[in-house]
């Protein structure tokens, strides 16, 4: 399986505290991602620094081929990124707002209003997409943001807790969709999420961080089989009482 | 084209509804206020010869003065008195109120009986009795109920009289009465012109309130908008989503900046034809009535040197896009401070008394003629210079006016690398300003950091 991502050896340091202390993993293509991890551990960091939001103080990370420390902007087209608690612009009609962030990946008027097509069938917004943004709920933004996020066809989609603030319904919506596109269209995706039954049901692969360090990586079943629990909460338990035992 | 897409959007946020509303309600409001203020001046003009008066008296000497007023009534096109005789029936010492409403009249002379008696045969000082009635504390309004003017022409009528039949001839009459008459010669950097400088100076001032008040609502407006811009964005966390996307920093940055811009010209535009309507409403009747009398002060005003030569309006021109373009770069930084909407009404504090200290200045005193010390520390706020540009220039001293010029140029380019600088790093996600205070974003954006 070909790589779409190579984090190698991601380290951040803000004056007084290390965020990310040598992270290094890598995602395949279609494969699903995610970190996991308690408060603070630098996942958002770990996340930024692929995004190209910050620069990471050494090390680098390769998206489809570019560093994100020489081509950002090489990068930025290759990914898209869905912050946790993201917003949109209250004033724009939901179609709007997806017209308009299509425009930021491509120029290509037909290819525009292919995404915005795209998304609208993704979000399943119907006609509130003619309505301003102010006038969605929580999670309806959440839904139009991911359709968003998808609807360029990304080689890696970051999603920072995708499901945050959707039921229980909508939640298992996106779940499926994650994984239809990964399947489907071979999108690789790099999930952040703190709901571990959402990471074993959605992920191939989990990575656990803890102040700054990624501590463990694997499946979620060697995962359980390694440390000896029953489910993933029980091995991240683990892994972080182990870590802050040491 | 992505630029444009970024560009569209900047003004879709900033043009909105409210923001149109205000708009139009500013506007409307300087436009009515100057067309009230200059029917008001108007109507006080078209009153201030009314004379509104009762013969008491019933004699041939008061018969005379109002046949020497009636010749002075000036037809409606005319300038010249509207007498009204008002009949000595309809008089009630009582309730003076009932005559002035009955003639609806504000204003009331009355020649007492005994009048001629006192003036012709005891030679003495007669007494005139005025009734005024006030309406409000308005300084134009009670212009209406002063009788100043039809005393003055009836103390003239009877002068005339006295003199004439002292045997003194017509023209030393008039010289009697007016001694003196002034030529006034106004001398502006070596170059003169036969007017008063008082009028130079009303000409002056209509033109001159304008430009401050233009660059005062510009740098606020300009900078409160591209901070909202960049809070919002920070606050609401569609800045991460813009900046991931496949755009550069330095595009999105410039079409912040662009989007304020294009808005704050169009507000400039507008708040200009709004100010210049109150302008001309509040001083320009005022002005024209001082001017038919004396020289025509535009000419005058070309003698002197005072008018702008189109290559003056495109120097204020550029020293105004200046004075933005610092506003927005320093707006830009104070913006990637912001923590929440609070902090975001009052950051620009700075930039506001930077804009007002040298606007108050400029309304009260000349900058130029402050002490060396307080003049220095004036033209060290960068929007001093735009605010003193139009003297500066129409008074010839154009080597201040291209040290502005070069300063607020050295001083845009600094905060515009810095802007730029700070848009480009890390800063703009983790820089904040806050006081002191813990804001919900503070401690989410170090829960943040510390990941």
């Amino acid at each position: 399986m070909e790589n779409v991502l190579e984090v190698k050896g991601l380290s951040k340091q803000y004056s007084k505290v290390l965020a990310a202390n040598d992270v290094k993993f890598e995602i395949g293509s279609g494969e699903i991602f995610a970190l996991i991890g308690p408060n603070g551990a630098g996942k958002t960091t770990t996340i930024r620094m692929i995004s190209t939001l910050i620069k990471p103080t050494s090390g680098d990370a390769i998206v489809a081929g570019h560093s994100v420390v020489k081509e950002p902007e090489k990068v930025r087209e290759c990914i898209t990124y869905l912050p946790d608690e993201a917003g949109a612009y209250k004033n724009m009609k939901g179609v709007s707002y997806l017209r308009f962030m299509a425009g930021l990946f491509t120029s290509d008027l037909n290819l525009i209003e292919e995404y915005v097509k795209r998304a609208s069938e993704i979000c399943k917004l119907g006609a509130r997409l003619e309505d301003k943004i102010g006038t969605y709920s929580r999670g309806m933004i959440r839904k139009l943001l991911l359709a968003r996020a998808v609807m360029t066809r990304p080689k890696l989609a970051i999603l920072d807790e995708p499901t945050s603030g959707l039921d229980v319904i909508n939640a298992i919506e996106i779940r499926k969709m994650i994984k239809e596109l990964a399947a489907k269209e071979g999108t690789s995706f790099l999930i952040s999420s703190h709901n571990m039954l959402e990471i074993e049901f959605v992920s191939n692969r989990v990575g656990i961080m803890a102040k700054g360090k990624l501590m463990t990586v694997g499946m979620a079943d060697e995962l359980k089989a390694k440390y000896n629990a029953e489910n993933l909460e029980e091995v991240f338990e683990r892994v972080v009482l182990e870590n802050e035992v040491h | 084209m992505k630029f444009i897409n970024l560009l569209k959007k900047e003004l879709v946020e900033l043009v909105n509804k409210q923001m149109l509303l205000g708009l139009v309600i500013a506007f409307s409001i300087l436009f009515i206020v100057g067309e009230v203020t200059n029917e008001v001046i108007e109507d006080v003009q078209s009153n201030i010869y009314n004379v509104n008066i009762v013969d008491e008296d019933d004699s041939d000497f008061s018969h005379e003065i109002i046949e020497k007023l009636k010749t002075l009534q000036g037809s409606e096109d005319e300038d010249g008195i509207k007498l009204n005789i008002i009949p000595k029936a309809d008089l009630n010492k009582d309730n003076y109120s009932a005559v002035l409403d009955k003639h609806k009249i504000d204003s009331l002379i009355i020649i007492p009986s005994g009048f001629s008696k006192t003036i012709l045969e005891e030679n003495k000082t007669a007494e005139l009795k005025t009734v005024s009635r006030m309406k409000s504390a308005s300084a134009l309004s009670s212009v209406s109920s002063d009788t100043s003017g039809g005393i003055n022409l009836i103390n003239d009528c009877i002068k005339t009289k006295i003199m004439t039949e002292k045997g003194i001839e017509a023209e030393d009459i008039s010289v009697i009465d007016t001694p003196v008459t002034v030529s006034d010669t106004t001398v502006v950097d070596g170059k003169q012109s036969e007017i008063s400088a008082g009028n130079i100076m009303s000409n002056m001032m209509t033109r001159n309130m304008i430009i401050p008040i233009i660059v005062f609502v510009l740098v606020i407006y300009t900078s409160q908008m591209i901070v909202n811009a960049i809070s919002t964005e920070k606050i609401d966390k569609t800045l991460e989503t813009l900046l991931s996307a496949p755009v550069s920093r330095t595009s999105i940055l410039s079409s912040k900046m662009l989007a304020a811009a294009i808005v704050a010209l169009l507000n400039a535009v507008v708040y200009m034809i709004g100010f210049s309507s109150f302008v001309k409403g509040a001083t320009g009747s005022v002005a024209e009535g001082a001017a038919s009398q004396t020289v025509n002060v535009g000419e005058a005003m070309k003698q002197l040197g005072l008018t702008l030569s189109a290559g003056d309006y495109v120097l204020i021109g550029l020293q105004m896009f200046l004075t933005i373009m610092i506003s927005l770069s320093v707006s830009i930084i104070l913006g990637a401070m912001v923590n929440d909407a609070k902090s975001a009404q009052t950051i620009i504090m700075p930039i506001m008394f930077c804009a007002m200290v040298p606007y108050m200045i400029s309304i009260v005193a000349d900058v130029n003629t402050l002490p060396t010390a307080i003049k220095t520390a004036v033209y060290a706020i960068p929007f001093t210079h735009t605010f003193t540009s139009m003297n500066n220039l129409m008074f010839g001293n154009y080597s201040l006016f291209y040290i502005g010029v070069g300063y607020q140029a050295l001083l845009f380019i600094v905060c515009m690398f810095c802007a730029v600088k700070l848009f480009n790093s890390d800063k703009i996600l983790t820089a904040s300003l806050n006081f002191g205070q813990k804001s919900k974003f503070k401690k989410s954006n170090k829960a943040v950091s510390e990941e």
